[in-house]
């Protein structure tokens, strides 16, 4: 085979190759005559196999969209590509041909068979998102380097593993080393691993498993954590109220107030300042504290909602099932009866009671779906308005001052105005010439004249004020289009529940009365 | 002669309420009468002889229906204890103390009846009531509780009716004597039952009293049967749908309201009266049942038991009839009232009213205005705090029965004097005499016998009647236990000849529930099984002669329900096959339940194959959101088209519904697919209906078998049914037997025969001693010769003879027939073989004598009697 290997042509994967495929791997017999006539569709294709057929480019398989087993093995294909679409497959054989890196198998996630048997390859990688990998197989490789083990820790289902052929089998350490590191692994190269060598490798390799494991379990322990952390962010995001359980909002305010943080060299400003983050740290609390609470009372609306209304579309199901099964339960008799039935007349007044069943039939599943619709439509309104006076309530109580945001600029222009007063004092100190204390250059430059200190003190505050309105803003943006979204999206889904279901009925509808036809159209012929 | 005749026939008065057992004397007087009669009378007419016979035909009668009666007569008091027989000091003084309180009480109460106090015991010993009582706790957990303890007593003993049922009996047997017998009237049912009951921790006490006509004689008749009362399903409460906030309205409701009033209306009249008739005839039928007054109401005497509230957590007092193990409240109108009550400590006069029954009667027995007791000294039970308010009152009392309490006032109860009860684990197993119980119920019979009396297993039996006399049976239930079928109850219906089986976990087929009419195939019948047996998961096999359904749980397959309809069976030509001839199958339905794995669409809910049409209907499961399923129906033709070719597949061969239509569904190749598959499945469907034919034939066979053989299992720590065990007890018990008596072998004296010769009673001397040992040991020495010499002797008999015959043989050798040859052989084969033996004992003998020779001349040194004798000689 090698030695022809030069002398032959590399073929193309085009359609005809895979058409020919197709029906030679197809069904048999009768079956193979049925699919001859019918033609089979490259998508229902369940298996294929492409062996020694010379291929150096994998390609046109895109079309093969529910293949569960592929074979290519025996080729010369150089690189892993255009399997991307396969999605369903479970099996994928490469082995013999020039593959040099494992790539382009991220997307096939339901693989659960690998081979990769006598490539090129010398680094096992890519293979992350494998999850369900149970058998790999990569031997006769150049796979050198040990630490391409513990690559392999991360499947958890990998039973069987071959490596031999590679460098690294040469190893004197090779067969302890894996089964050290992959206790999981039950064959490894096609033999099966018994538990007398488990035990030794275990203790063989115990203080750097150890060691591993810990690094690996502290891994874990902080991913859960960040993930932990960013749930709750997304509840607090949720709830529209993110990042006002602490001072992050006051951070932003002096994040970007530059005469802020000069004016606050001024003496007695630094007491107030110590003063200022607590309040304003304690009004964000209670801000923050409030929306999870009106979050927590939306949810339970939004629940019981839910409930019902399943419930509601649940009963009304029940119904029409019942009164299709005792429909369908009188029409399969009566048409058996018609089957029976010899006479012309008494076979179309048959015929004429059975349409009057349908259409009676339709009516009454009819009727069953616009109470229902009726019903939904007057609970959808109730909600949407409950809903909207919560979101309404909680907008209001936000901004309105008796609490909460309104309380934050009530602090800032308390503020401002203590800091206008030092300034001014300052200011005044200066002039005189009365001031003790060294101020820095910058700061002094302020104190040129009332308006410059004014002006600089006014910027300040204008910046506070500005964060907290932007603040504001977007709870109070965010919040509505919440609202506006959610009760959209009940309308919306109500109408395409009904839509199908009024579908539904008139497909039934049809298929039914097309029976009865044809069963018409067939005693007339008969 | 006239005084002797007055004498017999008083006797004979009072021999006619006594025991079966002198019927043969009293029919001895019988006889003795006429001839008397004869002797005065001379002339005799016929009418007088036909009077009197009808006369002697009225007196028998009694005798005959009388249940026996337990007198003393038939008791052995010889074997009894002393304690039975005579009376201790402490005893006596007690008696002198009741007569001393019966005079005092009579004086100041005399319109009452005298006391219960001293009867006498079967000794004829008078015995004070609570000291019959023996508190005892016997080892069987059963007699524990209360209830468990009363049915026990009352299933044990045979009811006798008191002698008179206006006076309390003038005996009282120990409780060890009633038990023996297994007989004895209320007092000694109550007497025992109170023992035990004192014995597990109740504060119980003997009731002396009045009862009704209905509880003397324990005739339960009128009293609905306890097994035949169904238990009340508790009444499910209607679990009010809450209303939430967003629950949708129900549509508005068109219909007339008024129409619905006036039919609402009709519907309560019609009801009314037909609740109105069913009152009267209820009543009627009440009125029927209800018994004829009782003459002596209020007089008969009756003993029972009352367990006060307070220990083993009794919450309130109550009464058992020992009788029947039955349990009242006090409020019940069945007691009369009470005369006196005793415990094993004390006991107590009611001082109360009992003009109401027992209704109002206050059980406070540290009351003192209310219960008079006896003995001061014993602890007063429920001493309420009221007590202490009437002390004041009670002292005018307490100035008038000064004397009597000085006299008691450091005295006990005696200990007494009924030997320790003792059940025995057999009798407390046959539980009622003989193992057989027969109790009558209104409209119903129980019939109780003990494990393993009837060899079927059978334990009780209930026959239901439909009317009071008790003529017709409307339905028999049979209770077993440890059958090895694992039968449990049986129920026939005698009005539907309905046959239902129960069955507990373990029979071989896993079978529960077995209801049929006839043991015959192919009839109606329901199995039940335990589902969880069967490999199956089958539950349910419902059969009638055209069909036969079966149900299934929890099975790989989610096959759930499965149908099989069969036409009349096709007469065949040869009637030799009948037997493998079956009914033909029309229809098998077989349902599933819904596979999460599979989407709905390709999960079949249901599927019929006509097998007369060659037609398969399939249907899917419904999707969740939807109310249609998708269904195909399949029609098989075999046809030939216009080439010649078989039609494998045409478009019309399916139809099919599709909820929502798939392209791939609408091709052939899926269809012929799906064809071949069901195809395949109705063939194994085919199979296992027939299976299940089979194996109903194989249950048939087998219950057959089984209630023919009815064996019953015996538990491992059964010993003394266990046969298996009983033998290898018993070969236990031979091989220690052996082994003891070769240990008494071993001991045997060798001196004794010497030490016979010698005056008995008198010291050794040494001389004396060293005769002895000399004797002995030449004694065994001679003893050993002759052994050898006798084995020498036979040795030397066996060689002679063996020599002769070989003479005989040399001499006859050429006239031999070969038989004799044969003959002569063999026996020279022996003769060899016994003289080998012979020779190797005689050297055993020789090697092993002087060994024991020195054995026994050093046990006689070291015999205790020689020792210090011979000790001073060596």
């Amino acid at each position: 085979m090698n030695q022809l290997h030069d002398s032959v042509e590399p073929r193309v994967m085009d359609d005809d190759m895979l058409k020919l495929a197709v029906a030679e791997q197809g069904p048999r017999e009768e079956a193979g005559q049925l699919a001859k006539q019918e033609g089979i569709l490259f998508k229902d294709v369940l298996s294929l196999q492409l062996d020694f057929q010379n291929i150096l480019r994998i390609d046109n398989l895109w079309q093969f969209e529910s293949l569960r087993k592929l074979q290519l093995d025996n080729n010369i294909i150089e690189r892993i590509e255009g399997l991307e679409n396969l999605t369903h497959l479970v099996w994928l054989d490469l082995s013999f041909n020039n593959i040099e890196t494992i790539e382009g198998l991220d997307t096939l996630v339901n693989l659960e068979d690998l081979s990769l048997f006598n490539n090129r390859i010398s680094k096992i990688n890519s293979l992350d998102t494998l999850v369900k990998l149970q058998v790999l197989s990569l031997g006769n490789n150049q796979i050198s380097n040990m630490m391409n083990i513990i690559y392999l820790r991360r499947f958890k289902y990998l039973r069987t593993l071959s490596l031999s052929g590679n460098p690294l089998s040469e190893a004197e350490d090779y067969k302890m080393f894996i089964c050290a590191y992959l206790p999981d692994l039950v064959y490894l190269d096609f033999r099966r691993i018994d538990d007398q060598t488990k035990e030794l490798a275990e203790a063989k390799h115990q203080y750097s498993i150890d060691e591993l494991k810990h690094r690996e379990h502290l891994m874990q322990v902080q991913l859960e954590e960040e993930q932990a952390q960013q749930e709750e962010l997304e509840k607090h995001k949720a709830a529209f109220v993110e990042h006002l359980n602490g001072t992050f909002l006051f951070d932003s305010m002096y994040a970007e107030d530059v005469e802020g943080r000069k004016l606050s060299y001024l003496p007695g400003v630094s007491e107030l300042l110590e003063s200022y983050p607590e309040k304003f740290a304690v009004i964000c609390m209670s801000v923050f504290e409030y929306g999870l609470k009106q979050q927590e009372k939306r949810k339970t609306e939004l629940d019981t909602f839910n409930e019902c209304v399943q419930e509601a579309i649940w009963e009304n199901q029940q119904q029409g099932r019942h009164k299709i099964a005792k429909f369908e339960e009188k029409y399969l008799l009566s048409l058996s009866t018609i089957r029976e039935e010899s006479e012309v007349p008494s076979i179309e007044k048959k015929i004429m009671e059975c349409s009057e069943d349908i259409t009676e039939l339709f009516n009454v599943l009819m009727t069953l779906e616009m109470q229902l619709v009726e019903q939904l439509e007057e609970a959808i309104n109730l909600f949407e308005r409950n809903i909207t006076d919560l979101v309404g309530l909680f907008v209001e109580n936000v901004q309105a001052c008796g609490c909460t945001i309104a309380q934050c600029r009530d602090l800032e222009n308390h503020h401002h105005e203590k800091l206008l007063e030092i300034s001014i004092n300052t200011l005044e100190k200066i002039v005189k010439g009365e001031l003790d204390e060294e101020l820095p250059d910058d700061v002094r430059a302020l104190f040129v004249d009332k308006d410059t200190i004014i002006n600089a003190v006014g910027a300040s505050h204008d910046i506070h004020l500005l964060k907290i309105d932007n603040r504001e803003d977007e709870l109070v943006t965010r919040i509505n289009s919440w609202c506006t979204q959610l009760v959209d999206k009940i309308h919306r889904d109500e109408t395409t529940r009904n839509r199908e279901r009024v579908k539904e009925i008139s497909q039934y509808i049809d298929h039914t009365q097309s029976e009865l036809d044809n069963l018409e159209c067939g005693d007339i012929l008969d | 002669m006239e005084v002797l005749k007055e004498k017999v026939e008083e006797e004979e008065e009072a021999e006619r309420e006594e025991a079966a057992e002198r019927a043969e004397r009293a029919d001895k007087i019988e006889k003795m009468r006429p001839a008397e009669g004869r002797k005065e009378e001379i002339i005799m007419t016929q009418e007088m002889l036909r009077d009197l016979e009808r006369k002697l035909s009225e007196i028998e009668i009694p005798i005959l229906t009388e249940p026996p009666i337990f007198t003393k007569d038939t008791i052995d008091v010889s074997t009894l204890p002393l304690s039975y027989k005579t009376n201790t000091p402490k005893e006596e003084h007690l008696l002198l103390v009741a007569d001393n309180f019966s005079r005092q009480y009579s004086h100041l109460c005399p319109d009452r009846v005298p006391l219960f106090l001293h009867p006498l015991n079967e000794c004829e010993v008078p015995k004070f009531v609570s000291t019959t009582l023996r508190p005892t706790l016997l080892p069987y957990p059963e007699l524990y509780n209360w209830d468990t303890c009363a049915q026990f007593v009352s299933d044990f003993l045979t009811m006798v009716p008191l002698t008179d049922p206006l006076r309390p009996p003038q005996y009282l047997y120990s409780s060890t004597t009633v038990l023996k017998y297994q007989k004895g009237n209320c007092f000694d049912f109550s007497t025992l039952l109170c023992s035990l009951l004192i014995g597990s921790g109740y504060d119980a006490y003997c009731v002396n009293g009045y009862g009704s006509q209905d509880l003397c004689h324990m005739d339960l008749t009128r009293e609905v049967c306890p097994l035949t009362v169904k238990p009340k399903e508790p009444v499910k409460k209607q679990e009010k749908v809450q209303t939430k906030k967003y629950t949708i309205k129900p549509p508005r409701d068109l219909s007339s309201k008024f129409e619905q009033e006036q039919q609402r209306k009709k519907e309560e009249e019609r009801r009314a009266e037909e609740a109105r008739r069913l009152r009267e005839e209820e009543e009627q039928l009440l009125e029927a049942e209800k018994a004829k007054p009782d003459p002596l109401y209020g007089l008969r005497v009756h003993s029972w038991v009352l367990v006060l509230s307070g220990k083993r957590e009794v919450p309130e007092t109550f009464f058992i009839d020992p009788l029947t193990a039955h349990s009242y409240s006090p409020q019940d109108e069945h007691f009369l009232g009470i005369e006196s009550l005793w415990n094993h400590k004390n006991y107590w006069i009611n001082m109360q009213d009992c003009w109401n029954c027992c209704k109002d009667l206050i059980f406070d027995l540290g009351d003192a205005v209310r219960w008079e007791f006896m003995l001061l000294g014993t602890d007063k039970p429920n001493l309420s705090l009221t007590e202490e308010e009437d002390n004041g009152m009670n002292d005018d009392d307490d100035v008038e029965n000064l004397g009597k309490e000085d006299e008691d006032k450091s005295f006990d109860m005696p200990h007494s004097w009924v030997e320790q009860i003792e059940i025995s684990p057999e009798a407390f197993e046959s539980r009622c005499p003989h193992g057989k119980k027969v109790i009558q119920y209104k409209k119903a019979k129980l019939e109780k016998w003990a494990p393993y009396l009837n060899s079927n297993g059978l334990v009780t039996r209930l026959t239901t009647y439909k009317d009071m006399e008790c003529s017709q049976i409307l339905e028999i239930k049979e209770w077993y236990q440890n059958r090895e079928d694992m039968l449990e109850l049986k129920h026939i219906n005698k009005t539907t000849g309905l046959h239902v089986d129960y069955f507990k976990p373990g029979h071989t087929q896993a079978l529960r529930v077995h209801s049929y009419k006839s043991m015959q195939p192919e009839m109606d019948r329901v199995m039940e099984f335990y589902e969880t047996a069967r490999v199956d998961g089958l539950t349910k096999r419902e059969e009638t002669p055209k069909s036969m359904t079966e149900y299934y749980q929890r099975r790989q397959d989610f096959l759930s329900y499965r149908h099989i309809d069969y036409g009349p069976r096709v007469k065949k030509i040869s009637q030799n096959s009948a037997d493998s001839n079956p009914r033909p199958m029309v229809k098998i339905t077989e349902r599933f339940s819904r596979n999460p794995e599979k989407p709905a669409d390709e999960d079949v809910a249901e599927h019929v194959f006509v097998i007369g049409e060659d037609r398969i209907q399939l249907r899917y499961h419904c999707r969740e959101d939807h109310i249609t399923a998708s269904k195909r129906e399949f029609l098989q033709r075999t046809e030939v088209d216009s080439k010649g070719n078989k039609i494998i597949m045409t478009p019309d061969m399916c139809i099919s519904f599709e909820v929502e239509p798939m392209e791939h569904t609408k091709k052939l190749l899926y269809q012929y697919q799906t064809l071949m598959q069901l195809k395949s499945e109705e063939k194994v469907s085919r199979h296992q209906a027939w299976e299940s034919e089979l194996e109903v034939l194989e249950i048939l066979k087998l219950r057959e078998e089984e209630e023919a053989a009815h064996t019953l299992t015996i538990s491992i720590y059964d010993t003394r049914r266990n046969e298996k065990s009983k033998e290898y007890r018993e070969a236990m018990e031979r091989v220690l037997h052996e082994e003891h008596l070769r240990q008494v072998e071993t001991q045997l004296d060798y001196l004794a025969p010497f030490l016979v010769q010698l005056p008995p009673g008198e010291k050794l001397t040494r001389w004396q001693a060293m005769r002895l040992k000399d004797e002995c040991l030449s004694d065994f020495k001679q003893r050993l010769i002759d052994k050898a010499n006798l084995i020498q002797a036979r040795f030397e008999k066996e060689t002679q003879e063996l020599q002769k015959k070989q003479q005989w043989y040399q001499e006859n050798q050429v006239t031999l027939s070969p038989e004799d040859e044969d003959l002569y052989l063999s026996y020279c084969s022996q003769a060899m073989f016994r003289i080998r033996i012979l020779e190797q004992r005689l050297n055993r003998h020789k090697e092993l004598a002087p060994l024991k020779y020195l054995a026994l001349e050093e046990k006689l040194y070291k015999d205790p009697r020689l020792v210090e004798l011979l000790k001073v000689f060596t």
